[in-house]
């Protein structure tokens, strides 16, 4: 039976296939069949859909500042606006990106850049809860993060981590739960390759049980008549965190695990250690991680910072698609690397560049987009989109469409307005042609 | 006491220009005696309640629990009042206490500390701030505690306070009055639409985009609010090497008046057309919807300011002493006559409507005082019944007190108390104070923290508390039994008797005597586990990780 049914998934999951990466079959047994009304083909239809957004993750690299998009993968190097920085062939033939990104170079058939995104935020904590929520802030509702709703909407398999991690950055705007609760807070990883905070039993492993269990016979007796709900819930949560930190799960913080050859491949910076890690934990089975690459405000020597930040980003990146792509999780993996806008085409006296959010780039990769394409353009000087213009809902449409979600969910906020997990907006579709 | 505040009131509406005109027919019209006995009120507030929520015969499920006892009674107050829990001193003394009235001693106890001030201060922080538009504007946290917390301890007088808010201007880092204003980054819709949810209780921000199903207000009627407050902005502010941002008026437009970005340099609030979402709008004259009460368009900013607040607090409308007491009921009795907090108003239910009006209208008439409503409150036997959790939903509401989850601080402040830690934080390299999430108040605000407006019922418990408090390094060691230096180091050195230290730890961290089960499942622990020191620093581990110390019941 349990044969069969694998077959049938399999086909029905089609290209966007995920099998191997997790138990997907746990949940569905003979003995469940049986008490179901459903055929089981009807059945296995039904959650074919499911499954397949089952295996869906999503790895967010956030470049907190405002990348420049000159200096990445829009050069302008026959342009005065362009600067000192030149521009290099990859290995897809008429795209050429930053001199300073040859490791992205070379894995450009896996990833599509959008070089006409524009917004009208050109302030980096209202941007930064745009880009992030696909909303402006405002006192009354406080819209989730995407990474906390792809947790949300995502099924995941035997998790005992949580499913949306944070690395590198702190809580800033619009980057949690909002309306979905702190449930849908990311975990903080301050730094890649340490433990979580807090994650280490405070004593042994026998002596921690031994306190849960002191702690549970003392609840129950104090808790008399009135309390029991309260009790019940507390001790729901305490279980779930034990059985965290004490998961074999918990392995995949642990960067020591990888080959040494892995490990070179993502370079030894700490940004490299968190794409690393973010490998590991969408292995693992966690729904949406985040890591934040900061510096990138170069308002004064833009050329010199955005030099070194891309010797910080470069390799990481290349080698997180290389990577993902030979374990087979490329096709369920939506790779986003992105910031909160671009900067101004006029060079400054102080040989920086401004905010801009007037037209910016997007790169992304896997989670079903055929890569080796550009979207849209920007004019010869870099300032205005030239063609195929893409906003902030447009861009929010297409990571739904990409994870499978529903972009016209509702989600209800406290004062009980239905909020749609993207208002308006429309996917850019030839990224999936 | 009740004379002075009087005095000290109409001196002040003497002062108030427009506010005197407002008032004093209302003050006539309600006949109110100023200058009520908290303890009569609180006898009223009961007999009010009796009629509109437990009618029904004796027996039935609607009665009301009893009392709590003494330990419970002087946990909850401590806690809610001054924010930390009671020392086991302080339990004892009160337990022993023989006078008839000794519950409102301790409430005045407990007003007259300073932490009272600063406890609310802290509330109204997370009120104004978990709602900020921007993480920046934080920077006005700290000097908004202080000017609060001397406001509540000083002169606790509402009206005033909701005032300095409302016309705030100048420094963020030295007026703590422009936290609201700031906290929206000046936004003169969400400033709007703040000072409506947090003075008035009245989420008047619904009818931003259109006139909603549900609520009797206009589009129209939220944007003439907003028209009080198109002048204010806030500035970045460089005083050497300081960066800090004042909040201040601007009456002559900013720079070149822009086609492409029709807000910019407008002195007029303007509500959009939906239609045409890129033209400016229409052009919207100060209208307060409570009562109408108008301004004329070209009004300066301090002209709109003062005078919406002088509408708002002037008791002419009576929402804003409803929003206020109906807050402070749901955060001490733990179920507010309107859920959630923030949302009330004329199309919202009630539970016991004729009891919160009562309160509302002495609230006003002894001039908004916070510790009159606070000593009213407390005195109630609707304050003092034993508690349920929410949970039990088919119970009428007040019927008993609700158990509320600790806010960051007063978790804090409970666990400095039990561990008998410091908390003085050195100032940073520079020589300032910390800003709002530094040191391990911060740490534990930012794990344990929530918006007090949300309702409690929504705020549950996460896994970063849950590690926060079992393995955190620095309070495990700060339970460390083999140390001199640490309060159970210390009380296991002087208290040879097993028997005794379960007690006293009982007493020090939830507030009570244990009982006979409990102490016998810990001196069983003690010695099963062999090694005295070792197995009350899981006790106490286990007290401090328990349901009961993170909730206040």
């Amino acid at each position: 039976m349990t044969f069969h049914l694998r077959h049938q998934v399999d086909v029905n999951l089609g290209r966007g296939g995920i099998v191997g990466r997790r138990d997907f079959l746990r949940g569905i047994t003979a003995a469940s069949l049986a008490a179901g009304t459903l055929s089981w083909r009807d059945l296995v239809a039904l959650e074919a859909s499911q499954l397949r957004k089952q295996g869906m993750a999503c790895i967010l690299l956030w470049m907190q500042g405002g990348p420049s998009h000159f200096e990445t993968f829009s050069p302008k190097p026959h342009h005065a606006n362009g600067g000192e920085t030149k521009a290099i062939s990859t290995a897809v033939p008429g795209i050429e990106v930053s001199e300073h990104y040859p490791h992205v170079a070379a894995m450009m058939h896996e990833a599509a850049i959008v070089r006409s995104m524009t917004s009208k935020e050109g302030s980096h904590p209202r941007a930064t809860y745009l880009m992030h929520t696909g909303y402006l802030p405002t006192a009354s509702v406080k819209y989730p993060s995407f990474g906390a709703i792809a947790a949300q909407q995502l099924p995941h398999g035997e998790l005992d981590l949580p499913a949306f991690v944070r690395i590198g950055g702190n809580l800033q705007n619009g980057g949690g739960g909002g309306i979905l609760g702190i449930e849908y807070d990311p975990f903080l990883m301050p730094l890649a390759g340490k433990l979580p905070t807090n994650a280490a039993p405070g004593t042994d492993v026998p002596r921690y049980h031994r306190r849960l269990d002191l702690l549970g016979r003392l609840e129950a007796g104090a808790a008399g008549a009135t309390a029991n709900e309260e009790v019940a819930e507390h001790q729901k949560l305490y279980q779930k965190a034990s059985k965290m930190i004490l998961s074999s799960q918990m392995k995949a913080f642990d960067l020591d695990h990888e080959p040494t050859h892995v490990r070179e491949g993502y370079g030894s910076g700490q940004f490299g250690l968190g794409c690393l890690l973010a490998r590991r934990l969408v292995e693992t089975g966690i729904t949406c991680v985040e890591v934040t690459l900061n510096g990138w405000d170069t308002h004064a020597e833009n050329f010199p910072r955005t030099k070194e930040l891309a010797a910080q980003v470069d390799q990481p990146l290349g080698y997180l698609l290389t990577d993902l792509k030979q374990r087979g999780l490329l096709d369920s993996t939506l790779v986003v690397w992105m910031g909160e806008f671009g900067r101004t085409p006029k060079i400054n006296p102080r040989a920086g560049r401004d905010h801009y959010p007037k037209a910016f780039n997007v790169l992304l990769a896997g989670g079903g987009v055929r890569g080796g394409q550009v979207i849209g353009k920007t004019d010869a000087g870099g300032g205005e989109v030239a063609d195929r213009p893409v906003l902030v809902a447009d861009l929010f449409q297409t990571f739904c469409k990409s994870l499978h979600i529903n972009p016209a969910a509702e989600n209800i906020a406290p004062n009980g307005r239905p909020i749609k997990i993207v208002d308006g907006g429309h996917p850019v579709s030839e990224l999936f042609a | 006491m009740m004379l002075k505040s009087v005095t000290r009131g109409s001196a002040r509406w003497q002062t108030a220009g427009m506010a005197v005109v407002f008032l004093a027919p209302m003050l006539a019209g309600r006949s109110v005696a100023w200058g009520l006995d908290a303890h009569e009120a609180a006898r009223q507030v009961d007999q009010h309640l009796a009629k509109e929520m437990f009618g029904g015969s004796e027996g039935t499920p609607h009665d009301p629990l009893p009392r709590a006892d003494d330990q419970t009674f002087l946990r909850r107050a401590t806690l809610d009042l001054v924010g930390h829990s009671p020392s086991p001193e302080e339990i004892t003394t009160f337990v022993l206490d023989s006078a008839p009235n000794k519950r409102g001693q301790a409430v005045e106890r407990l007003l007259a500390n300073p932490q009272f001030g600063e406890n609310w201060a802290r509330y109204w922080r997370d009120v104004i701030f978990y709602r900020r538009s921007e993480d920046r504007a934080l920077l006005a946290a700290p000097a908004a505690v202080k000017m609060l917390s001397d406001a509540f301890n000083k002169d606790p007088h509402w009206d005033k306070i909701a005032r300095q808010f409302i016309t705030a201007k100048g420094d963020v880092r030295e007026h703590g009055a422009t936290a609201l204003i700031m906290a929206q980054m000046a936004n003169a819709e969400d400033t709007t639409a703040e000072i409506s949810r947090i003075f008035l209780g009245i989420q008047i921000q619904c009818a931003q985009c259109h006139n909603h199903p549900t609520d009797r207000w206009k589009r129209e009627q939220f944007h003439e609010l907003a028209a009080f407050f198109p002048r204010i902005a806030v500035r970045p502010l460089k005083k050497g090497e300081d960066r800090s941002f004042e909040v201040v008026s601007m009456d002559r437009p900013k720079g070149k008046k822009d086609d492409k970005k029709p807000k910019r340099g407008n002195l007029e609030h303007h509500m959009p057309d939906l239609k045409h979402p890129e033209q400016e709008g229409k052009v919207m004259k100060p209208v307060f919807f409570v009562t109408g009460q108008h301004l004329q368009t070209g009004a300066s900013d301090h002209d709109r300011r003062e005078t919406i607040a002088d509408w708002i607090t002037s008791g002419r409308d009576h929402w804003f002493a409803t929003a206020f007491v109906n807050r402070m009921w749901s955060e001490l009795v733990g179920r507010g006559f309107y859920e959630p907090v923030d949302d009330i108003g004329p199309d919202r239910t009630c539970s016991a409507p004729h009891t919160l009006d009562y309160l509302a209208e002495h609230f006003a008439g002894e001039h908004y005082n916070v510790k009159w409503l606070m000593r009213t409150i407390t005195a109630t036997e609707a304050y003092q019944r034993q508690s349920r959790t929410r949970y039990e939903a088919e119970q009428a509401p007040f019927a008993a007190s609700c158990s509320q989850r600790l806010r960051g601080d007063q978790l804090f402040n409970s666990l400095a108390e039990v561990l008998e830690l410091d908390e003085t934080l050195p100032p940073d390299a520079k020589g300032k104070p910390r800003g709002a999430f530094a040191g391990p108040r911060g740490q534990m605000n930012q794990t344990f923290g929530y918006d007090p407006s949300t309702r409690r019922d929504e705020v549950a418990g996460s896994i970063p508390q849950a590690l926060f408090l079992m393995n955190g390094p620095a309070l495990n060691r700060a339970l460390n039994g083999r140390q001199p230096s640490t309060s159970l180091g210390r009380l296991l050195a002087e208290t040879k008797d097993d028997k005794g230290v379960v007690e006293d730890l009982y007493l020090r961290s939830v507030g009570r005597d244990a009982n006979d089960g409990e102490i016998k499942t810990c001196l069983e622990h003690v010695q099963s586990v062999g090694n005295r020191a070792e197995a009350f620093e899981d006790i106490l581990w286990a007290l401090l990780n328990s349901t009961e110390f993170l909730n206040r019941h």
